[in-house]
C-alpha cells in the first residue's frame, strides 16, 4: 500500500511504541491534528454510527482533493479522526480511495482500543470513503 | 481468597490484573471451573429420564444447585432459568398473563435495570397495564411517599434491591410490608444484592427473587427466581417442551407440578454443577465482615475522587454496595477507561442498562468501580494513584 509521506512516518512512529498508556497519549496529541467541525454543524448526516460517543465527520472534495472535518466529544475518539485527518486530507481522492483501514492495524492503535472503538474507527473509515465516492 | 482465582494472577499490558467491573460478572473460582470441567469430562448426560449412570450423575448434580439455592436463601421454590432478565420475564408471563388484567397496576422504580423495565413495558402494552414509577430522589434514595401514594389497586411491585450504578440498597422489607398490606405481590431484582448479603427469602416475604449466578462467582448463562408458594401456585406454564410436561398426547399434554414446570427443555447442566460450587464457595465467606470490609474501601475511594474533582453518585450506607460510580467534570469516561485499561484496571462506563436512572441524574453514564470479596485496599489504593497519573496527564 503506498501511503502519503505524513501516513508513512506516522505508522513507524506508532510502531516504535510498545507501551500501551504512551500509544494512548499520541492518539490523544493526534486529537489536535483534526480541522474541527464545530459543534453547530453536527447532525444526523454527520454523526458516525456505531461509535459509543458523539463523532462527527464532514468531506468535501474540491479540485479533486479531499477536505476533511471532524469532532467528536472524546479526545480519544477524535484523535483517531486527527490520524485519518493526517492520511487523507488535502491528498487526491484518487489516492484516498485506495487506502484500507489497514494503516491503523499497522500502526498497533486498533489493538489498543476496546472493540467498540475500533469497530467506530472502521465505521467512520467507511462512512468518509462512501461520501468521497458520492462526490467523485 | 485470591489464590482459589486463578484469572488474578493475570496481567493486562504487563501489569497485573485489577479486576473492578464485579457487578458486571465476577471471577471464577479454580471449584467452579474444575467442577464444569470434571462434569464434560467424566459424568456428561441429559437429566432426569435416562437410566445410566451418566444421566443419575447429571441429574444428581443439577438439582443439587437447586437444593443450594434453596438452603443458602431459605426458599422452597427454586426455579432454575438462565440469569435474571429470564427470571423476570418468566414473572412476567406465567403470573403476569395469568394474573393481571386490563387496567391493574404495576409498581416500578426510576432505579430499575433495564431487565426489571422492559418486560413490563411489553406485557403492559400487550394487555393495558399501568406502571408507576417510584422517582429516585436527590439522596439517591427512593421516595417512599410516592411509593405508598402509588400502591392503591397496584398488583405486582418490583424493585431492585441494590443498585447496580449507585449501590444503593433500597428499604426492601418496608417495600414487602407496605405492599403486602395492600395485596400487592413483590418482585425483587437481586442480581446485585445476592451475590453481597446473606437473603433470607422466607423471611423478607417477597414473592419473587430473580438473580443470576455470574455475578456470585458462578458460570454465566445461569440464575434462579425463588417464588413463594402461594404466587408458585399462581403461575402457569409459559415455555412449553421437554422436561416440564408430565404426559403428552395427541389430545393434550399435562405438566410437571413442581419447578420443572418452568424449566422447559435440556437445562444448564455443567452451569448447575458449576454454580453449585459458586455457592459452596460463598457459603465459606463471612460475607458480612467482606462486605464491611469492601464497603470501607468504597468510602475512601469515593472520598479521594472527590478531593480530585469528580462527582460521586453513591452514598455508601452500611447496606449499600461497594459500588462507585464517577464522572471527571471534564474527562471523557470511556477515554478514562481506556487509559484505565492501559495498566491493568478493569472498570465499567456507559449507562450500565439503567436509562431511565441516568435520565433523573442528569447524566448519559458514568465511571463505575465495583469491588468483590477478592477485592483488596491495596489494589484501591493503586487505582487512585495511577488515576491522578491519568488526571495529571491528560485532563
Amino acid at each position: 500500500m503506498n501511503y502519503s509521506d505524513d501516513l508513512a512516518e506516522l505508522i513507524l512512529e506508532f510502531q516504535d511504541i510498545e507501551d500501551k498508556m504512551e500509544r494512548l497519549e499520541m492518539v490523544f496529541d493526534l486529537a489536535e491534528e483534526v480541522n474541527l467541525l464545530p459543534i453547530d454543524q453536527w447532525g444526523d448526516d454527520t454523526r458516525v454510527r456505531g461509535c459509543q460517543s458523539e463523532a462527527h465527520v464532514k468531506v468535501e472534495v474540491v479540485d479533486s482533493n479531499v477536505n476533511f472535518y471532524s469532532g467528536a466529544d472524546s479526545k480519544l475518539v477524535q484523535g483517531l479522526m486527527g490520524i485519518l485527518t493526517m492520511a487523507i486530507h488535502g491528498v487526491k481522492a484518487d489516492m484516498v480511495l485506495e487506502l484500507t483501514p489497514e494503516f491503523a492495524a499497522e500502526m498497533g492503535i486498533l489493538n489498543s482500543l476496546s472493540p467498540s472503538r475500533s469497530n467506530g474507527f472502521r465505521n467512520m473509515f467507511d462512512k468518509v470513503m462512501n461520501e468521497i465516492k458520492l462526490q467523485v | 481468597m485470591r489464590e482459589d482465582f486463578p484469572i488474578l494472577q493475570r496481567e493486562i499490558n504487563g501489569y497485573p490484573l485489577v479486576y473492578f467491573d464485579n457487578a458486571a460478572t465476577t471471577q471464577k473460582p479454580n471449584s467452579v471451573i474444575d467442577a464444569m470441567n470434571d462434569y464434560y469430562s467424566n459424568s456428561n448426560a441429559n437429566v432426569h429420564r435416562a437410566v445410566h449412570t451418566l444421566a443419575g450423575e447429571a441429574t444428581e448434580g443439577y438439582e443439587s444447585c437447586r437444593l443450594a439455592l434453596k438452603e443458602r436463601f431459605n426458599a422452597n421454590r427454586a426455579i432454575i432459568t438462565s440469569g435474571t432478565t429470564e427470571a423476570i420475564n418468566l414473572v412476567a408471563h406465567a403470573w403476569g398473563r395469568a394474573n393481571l388484567s386490563d387496567g391493574d397496576a404495576i409498581i416500578l422504580t426510576e432505579m430499575e435495570h433495564h431487565s426489571d423495565i422492559v418486560p413490563w413495558q411489553m406485557l403492559a402494552q400487550e394487555m393495558n397495564i399501568e406502571l408507576r414509577y417510584v422517582p429516585v430522589q436527590k439522596d439517591l434514595t427512593l421516595d417512599m411517599d410516592l411509593f405508598e401514594a402509588a400502591i392503591d389497586g397496584a398488583k405486582l411491585v418490583c424493585v431492585v434491591h441494590i443498585s447496580n450504578v449507585l449501590g444503593v440498597c433500597n428499604p426492601v422489607e418496608k417495600i414487602v410490608e407496605i405492599a403486602k398490606q395492600n395485596g400487592a405481590k413483590v418482585l425483587l431484582d437481586a442480581a446485585q444484592s445476592a451475590p453481597h448479603q446473606d437473603i433470607d427469602f422466607v423471611a423478607l416475604g417477597a414473592d419473587f427473587m430473580a438473580f443470576s449466578a455470574h455475578k456470585m462467582c458462578g458460570p454465566t448463562g445461569i440464575g434462579a427466581l425463588l417464588v413463594s408458594d402461594e404466587a408458585f401456585d399462581e403461575m402457569q406454564p409459559f415455555m412449553g417442551g421437554g422436561d416440564m410436561i408430565e404426559t403428552v398426547s395427541i389430545h393434550g399434554s399435562t405438566y410437571q407440578q413442581n419447578e420443572q414446570k418452568f424449566e422447559a427443555g435440556t437445562p444448564r447442566i455443567a452451569e448447575a454443577i458449576g454454580w453449585t460450587q459458586a455457592i459452596n464457595w460463598l457459603n465459606n465467606v463471612d460475607v458480612e465482615s467482606e462486605h464491611k470490609r469492601i464497603l470501607e474501601s468504597a468510602r475512601w475511594l469515593s472520598q479521594q475522587l472527590r478531593d480530585m474533582g469528580m462527582t460521586v453518585y453513591g452514598r455508601h450506607d452500611d447496606n449499600d454496595a461497594a459500588v462507585v460510580s464517577f464522572l471527571h467534570p471534564t474527562m471523557n469516561s470511556e477515554d478514562l477507561a481506556h487509559l484505565l485499561d492501559a495498566r491493568g484496571f478493569a472498570v465499567r462506563t456507559g449507562h450500565h442498562c439503567a436509562q431511565p436512572l441516568l435520565d433523573r441524574l442528569e447524566i448519559t453514564g458514568t465511571v463505575r468501580v465495583s469491588l468483590y470479596f477478592y477485592n483488596t485496599h491495596e489494589e484501591v489504593v493503586s487505582f487512585v494513584n495511577y488515576l491522578a497519573e491519568i488526571l495529571e496527564r491528560f485532563a
